[in-house]
Formats: C-alpha cells, structure tokens, sequence
C-alpha cells in the first residue's frame, strides 16, 4: 500500500512538473492573443489554423476588443493580466510603457531567425526606441521588391462615382472643381431613385475620426499624411509647423463655410457619431467626404453587396487652385510605404514560452507560410497559371464573405503578425488583393467601366506615384504621450471651433470666429510644434546614423 | 427608554462591555442577519477607500509596477488649476439641480394624477407604460433621442408645423441646449419609476381622512392639498436629501453618448473628466483625486440638507 502510494506520488510529480519543463516545440500549447480593435472568432474547425496547430502545436485563445480601447488596456495594466500574444492596437505605446511586453531583439538574430532578422534589418534604427529595444515588430509597411499600390488606402477626398458618371467622366484635379461638381450635380438631382435628399460634403468629427476636419489642409498644400503638422523636406532641416492655425488652412474653412452657407453640408455632419456617419454612407445618399479609404470600409461593403456600384467613392487627389495663391501645388497623397511602427502583436512579460512565439512568427515569415496565409491552400483558395497565382470569381467572392473568412483564413492572427508585402520573387504580388490581375478581372463590371472611360486599370492611376518615405516616416505616428494633457487640448480647440467656423452666417462671423480659434489655440500650437521638431530631429537622426 | 436605562444603571451596575455583550446575545438572530450587509457595505464601500492613497500619488503607467512617489497635494493642484475640472464640476452641478427638479416634480405630479383615478386598469396601464423605460439600456435611449432631435427628425417637424419655429433647431451641437435636452430624457426614463414610491405612500393615507375633508366640503383640489400632500411630505423630505447627497452623480453615460465636441462645454461632466484626463491619459492619481473630491463634495451636501431639513423642522434623515 505505501508502495504503491508512493508511486502514485511520484507520477502525480512528473505530472506537475512536465509542463513546466516545457521544451520541446512540439509540445501542444495554447496561446492567448488580445487584439485591440474589435472583431470576430474563426470557427472551431478553421483550416488554416488546424494547419498551425499540427505544425507548431498552437491553439489559440483570442479575446477582441469590447468597448474602449484605453479603458480595457487600463484594466490590464493595472491587474498585470496580460494575453502572451498582446496587440494594444492604437495604444500599443502605453503597453510599452506600462512594461507590459519584452523587448525582442534578443531573440532575433541572423543565425536562429533569418527570416525576421532579414525583415527588419534595415528598418531596425527607425524602429528601436532610445535604449534599442524592440518592442513589436511592425504588422504592415515592410515591402519586398517593389511596392504594389493599386489603390489609395489612405486620406484623399472621395467623390461617388456616379457624380463623375454624370459630368462625363472629368479630371478633378482642386478643391473648387470638386465642390463646383458636387452643387452642379445637387442642382440638377436633388435626391435619388428613392426620393432621399443627397448631401454634398459629409465630415466626420467623432473622437479619434476627426482626422476628417483636421487633416485636409497638409494634402491641399501637396504633403502626404504628417498628422498635424507641414515638414519642409527639401531645406535639410525639417522646419516643423502646425498648419491648422495657419492662412492657408483658413482659405480651406472659409471654402467649406461657402459650401455649408449653400446647403451642401449637413450641420448634423458635426454631432454624428461612428456609426451614423457609417449608416449614412451605406444609405449611398452622400455624395462626397475628405478621409481615409480604410476607415469606411464597412460602408463600401454594404454598398457593394447592396449593388449600389455607383454610390460607391473614388478617391481623388485634391489640392488649392492656383487662385487661392499659393502657386501650382503638385499633389503628394501617396507616400512611401510606411513600417507601422509599434502597431501588432508584442510578447507579454507573462508568456511562458518567448521563444515558441518568436519561432513561429519566424516560421510564418517564411514563403510557404506567407502564402498559406495571405493566399491561401492552392487550388483549393486560388491556381497558379503560367506562374501567375489567380483566382477563379468565386474564389474570389469567397474572400469577401465575412462567414468564409473566419471558416478558412487565420485573418486574427495574420493582420498582428509580422507579413510579407510587396512582390514575391517570383512577380506575383504577396497580398492576394494586390494582384494585378485579380484586381481589375474581379472588379465589378460597373467599376471597369468606370476605370476604362479614365482610361486606367486601377484607382491609384488617378494619384501620382509613391514618393519616396521621408527618413522620419510618417509623423502622425509619433507618440505624443509627454504632451499628452496639451496634446488633447489641442485637438479639443480644433474640434470646437472649426465647425464654428464653418457654420458662420457671414464673412465678418467666419473672421471673428477664425480669429478667436487661433487665439485660444496659439500656446497649445507652440508646445505641440515645439515637440514635434525635437521629435522629427531625433527621428531624423536616428535614420541616417 | 432613557429613564427606564438609567433606573436599570442604579439597580445593578454592570461593565459596560458586559452590557453590550448581553443586548448582542439578546439580538443575536439580527446580528447575524446584519452580517451580509454589513460584509457588503465593507467590502465595496469601506475597502475601496483604501484606494483613495493614490490621490496623493504620482501614479501612471510608467510607476504603476515600479510603485508610485507621494507627491502631496500635486493631484489636486493640478485639478483646481484646470479650467476642465471646473466646467465640468458646473455642468454636473446643473444637470444634477435640473434632473432633481424635474424628476422630483415630474414624478410627484404623476403620482397625484393616478392617484386621483378611479378606474383601475387605467391606473395600471398608465404606470406600466411610464416605469417601462426605466428598464431600457442609456444606449438605447440616447439613441431613440438623436433620432428624435436631429435636425431634419420628427421633433422638428411638428414644431415647425405647429409654427412654434420657422427654420429647423440644432438640438445637438447646440451647448445651450443640452441640460435641458438631458432633462427631458430623464424625464421620460425615469418618471414612472420614481413615482412608485409616492403612489404606495399615497396609497397608505387613511381614507377616512379624504372622508372627512368632503364632508368638510373640500374640493378634489383642496383635498390634494390638505390631505395628499401632506401624506407624501415625509417621503418626499427623505428621499430629497437622499438625492440632494448624490447631487454630485449626474449620470455618465447620457452625458457621455450624447455629447459630441460641440456642446462639450455644456456636456463634460466630472466623470467624463476623469475619463478623459485620468483613466484614458493613464493618470490613476488625478481620477482618484477627482473622485475624492466627488465623494466630500457629495457628503458636504448631504450633511447641508439634513441640517436645513432639521431647521425647518422636517423629518429628518440622520
């Protein structure tokens, strides 16, 4: 008996104790994974995650964002319960901070892990903070081979193709043609099929969104997106300005003010939120908005399964006419592509098993894996022909169906992860979306029409070609947390004036108004601009050491 | 009782510890009854309290696992200096006043007028009808009133069929608005529930009195006034200076989802403040600081009341 209970013992020991013996990578694991935006759980029986798990022996668990991002991230914070797989999403920085995650450049190295060493090398001075770690390694930006760009992912203003259908087809190309085309269009059809009021210009305000009120003026001087501020990237000594206190922000708020006193722009358009500005263009009843293509993409979805191909955008371009006197200005919406710094999945300090994670990050950089998940198993997700990779329209209609995706994509894992972007060696494109072929063979046939009055292949041929990256990136991506207090004041002067302005009843209104906004916002102005060339220097500096 | 204590001391004097001791044992089944809410009062009013050091705290995100500075008062300079913190101490104190007057009278009146209805499943549909809202999620509500009020919604319609004004209102980004816009909707939430309580009070008034007003000849005006109201006064004291102690809630999340940055002057309120400036900039030791200062202001008022309450001679609550 006592034989028998010391035997029991024993096992029940090496029981215990295995796990924590953990070794060999083949030992089955599950992971927790939080991802800082919100989302939706692949099912049960997903396919290319059962491949991970008889591969690397990875299950994982996966907890999306419910509610506000910074209040959920203070509660991990302030409990130190952290997933082992943590994407803070737009507030990564406070994970940094918070000493939350593990500083990964021990474990890269050109020896164990040539395929991350390899991704990140020459990237690796912008990316480390002052001390040279490196927190996350960037979820999208690093290209290989050349850079594809079928499309404007980015701020432009967006017009409804139907608009241009309608004046035949014209090249806008300034800020006046494009709300001299969206009244003409108003004037002549008030409302649509349905009866409902077209509105000509929407501006989204809510929260974090309100990029749409604010940011317009850098790319109407000719700069891609710095966020808040205009660099002089030719002078060599990237003079640093805010732009929004400016005159030549002015001549913008009085244009929409001209709009607004003319019926095109909704008052409505400043209180909405997320959700109704979604709603209204999903409706297919606004005609035209300055924002980002990514940040309505719920809207085109609905609007395509809709078959409302006509109400769908455009992204234009736009910049001052010469007569608003600041010169000929070439547009430069398109930039270099940039490493999304600090945004994707970091280690937390309480992940038991670093080195599993970095090792199948590295293995799911490799070309295999890269293909399996961004292009899925072949021919059961696409077909190779004459070394093209292609994919048949239901293929094709497969990648658009949320249902599918969850059924047969590892999307949750693949959009934190370290990918391959860009062209393959090969010539194929890396991301199935960004395929030429595909892209213009799969688009709708209302779409080809539309691209082929142009004379284009794709919407991009509307912008010019990608400038090169400045050396300090994109400077919307600095992290402002020591001005933090100041910072949101800031912005919260912008939020409360500039539609002031544009609501002014008349000239002398829209003076006064714009005069009282530049006052309050001056100091605010100062300490930001202050910041963001100390910071633009050191940016600098680090890229060209 | 204090004459019949004392003559008790005389006879046999007793520790008082052992006095105590005997009433416990004597009250032995209420004490155990007491004991849940008593384990619940500590744990979530008493404990928390504790928490209140990090008002005096540097505490953010770069200290919270290195452990934070004491820095004094630092949390609450930083608060009285900024002009936020007041707007929203203000905008909280308004709604607040406006949600307490409204509410109160609101719910009263509703109470009286069922009151005086005789048939029954009127009565009784006419309070099921009020309280339901009650039991709606904010998010919900807010959202039915933005559909409401916007400027091309049905409010603006009738007002303009009516004539009442001739060119849509801008019920939304409009600041001077929207106290009385958060009101309204407390209003129609909460008006069934809160007369609950003063429909069972009236309910508990002797009929004979009503009897013997009409035989004094009153009128059903004269007998709301001399014999309704009357009945509810005490209640109506009670849960006054009840309310008068939270004035210092004036809701979050109504403020919160239907406030936009044009009206955010009117609509930050001392919890969005801390929101904003504390929890989401990481500054732990500002929102605790702030919550303090809720929670003094809170039992300065609560005291004010009953003291006033006491002056006039009213039931009181302490």
């Amino acid at each position: 008996m006592r034989k028998l209970l010391a035997l029991l013992l024993t096992v029940m020991m090496i029981l215990t104790m295995a796990p924590a013996a953990m070794a060999e990578a083949a030992d089955p694991i599950v992971v927790t994974v939080f991802r800082g935006d919100p989302g939706d759980q692949p099912t049960e029986d997903n396919k290319i995650y059962k491949l991970i798990e008889e591969e690397f022996g990875i299950t994982f668990e996966i907890e999306f964002l419910a509610g506000d991002l910074d209040e959920t991230l203070g509660t991990k914070f302030a409990g130190e319960d952290y997933p082992d797989l943590f994407d803070a999403g737009n507030s990564a920085e406070k994970a940094i901070q918070a000493g939350a995650l593990i500083d990964l450049l021990p474990y890269i190295s050109e020896e164990k892990t040539p395929n991350l060493w390899n991704h990140i090398k020459d990237l690796l001075p912008q990316l480390v903070n002052e001390n040279g770690e490196l927190f996350i390694i960037p979820n999208y930006g690093i290209n290989y081979n050349a850079q594809i760009q079928n499309a404007c992912n980015g701020p432009a203003f967006f017009i409804q193709k139907q608009v241009l259908a309608w004046a035949g087809y014209p090249q806008i190309k300034t800020l006046n043609e494009y709300f001299d085309l969206i009244e003409k269009y108003i004037a002549a059809n008030p409302t649509n099929a349905n009866g409902a009021a077209y509105e000509g210009f929407a501006i989204l305000c809510e929260d974090w969104r309100h990029f749409c009120l604010i940011n317009p003026v850098q790319h109407l001087m000719g700069r891609p997106n710095d966020g808040e501020v205009i660099i002089n990237v030719n002078s060599g000594n990237w003079e640093t300005e805010t732009f929004i206190d400016k005159p030549y922000a002015k001549a913008y708020y009085a244009k929409l003010n001209e709009v607004y006193n003319k019926g095109l722009i909704n008052p409505d358009t400043f209180v909405m939120t997320y959700d109704q500005y979604i709603a209204k263009l999903s409706s297919g009843t606004v005609l035209g908005m300055f924002d980002q293509t990514w940040d309505f993409g719920t809207a085109t979805a609905a609007l395509e399964t809709a078959g409302m191909y006509e109400n769908t955008y455009i992204a234009l371009p736009l910049v001052y006419d010469e007569e608003y006197g600041y010169g000929v200005i070439e547009e430069h919406y398109l930039n270099g592509a940039v490493p999304n710094k600090d945004r994707g999945f970091g280690i937390s300090v309480n992940c038991e098993y670093p080195e599993r994670m970095i090792d199948l990050f590295e293995n799911l950089l490799s070309d295999k894996w890269q293909k399996i998940l961004q292009w899925g198993i072949e021919g059961e997700d696409y077909y190779v022909e004459n070394g093209r990779m292609l994919m048949t329209e239901e293929q094709y209609k497969n990648r658009q169906d949320a249902a599918w995706k969850m059924a047969n994509t590892a999307l949750t894992i693949w959009e934190s992860a370290p990918k391959k972007q860009g062209t393959q060696d090969d010539g194929n494109a890396w991301a199935h979306s960004d395929q030429a072929e595909n892209y213009f063979n799969l688009m709708s046939d209302y779409d080809k029409e539309f691209l082929t009055a142009y004379g284009y292949k794709k919407p991009a041929d509307f912008f010019n070609a990608p400038i090169e990256l400045a050396p300090y990136g994109e400077a919307w991506q600095i992290d402002k947390s020591p001005i933090q207090d100041d910072y949101d004041k800031y912005l919260l002067i912008q939020d409360q004036w500039l539609p002031k302005v544009i609501m002014s009843a008349n000239q002398a209104e829209l003076d006064a108004n714009w005069d009282a906004f530049v006052a309050e916002i001056t100091p605010y102005a100062q300490i930001y601009t202050e910041f963001m060339q100390a910071e633009v220097l050191k940016l600098v500096e680090q890229a060209t050491k | 009782m204090m004459i019949g204590a004392s003559r008790k001391t005389a006879q046999r004097p007793l520790s008082s510890g052992k006095k105590l001791f005997r009433k416990l044992w004597a009250q032995k089944y209420l004490m155990l009854m007491s004991v849940p809410v008593l384990l619940y009062v500590m744990l979530f009013n008493y404990y928390p309290l504790w928490g209140w050091r990090y008002a005096f705290q540097n505490l953010d995100l770069s200290t919270i696992k290195k452990g934070a500075a004491w820095i004094g008062w630092g949390n609450f300079e930083w608060l009285f200096k900024e002009k936020l913190f007041w707007l929203g101490f203000r905008n909280t104190l308004a709604m607040s006043l406006i949600n307490l007057v409204f509410g109160t009278t609101s719910s009263v009146l509703l109470a009286i007028l069922l009151n005086e209805v005789n048939t029954r499943a009127f009565k009784r549909t006419v309070q099921t009808v009020t309280y339901l809202p009650h039991f709606l999620s904010m998010v919900i509500v807010v959202g039915m009133a933005q559909n409401m009020f916007v400027t091309d919604g049905p409010v603006n319609g009738i007002l303009m069929k009516l004539g009442i004004v001739d060119a849509p209102v801008w019920w939304l980004g409009e600041g001077r608005y929207f106290w009385w816009l958060v009101g309204i909707i407390n209003v129609w939430k909460e008006v069934g529930w809160n007369s609950i309580i003063y429909i069972s009070t009236m309910a508990s008034i002797d009929p004979t009195l009503y009897e013997a007003a009409s035989i004094d000849g009153a009128g059903r005006f004269q007998r709301i006034l001399n014999v309704t109201l009357p009945g509810i006064k005490s209640t109506f004291v009670v849960l006054l200076i009840m309310n008068i102690g939270h004035l210092m809630e004036a809701g979050f999340e109504i403020q919160y989802l239907l406030g936009n940055k044009q009206v955010y002057d009117f609509s930050q309120t001392l919890d969005i403040f801390v929101l904003e400036f504390g929890i989401q900039n990481n500054k732990y030791g500002r929102a605790i600081a702030a919550g303090m200062f809720k929670s003094v202001v809170g039992i300065i008022l609560l005291f004010g009341a009953n003291f006033v309450a006491k002056r006039l001679d009213e039931e009181t609550l302490l």
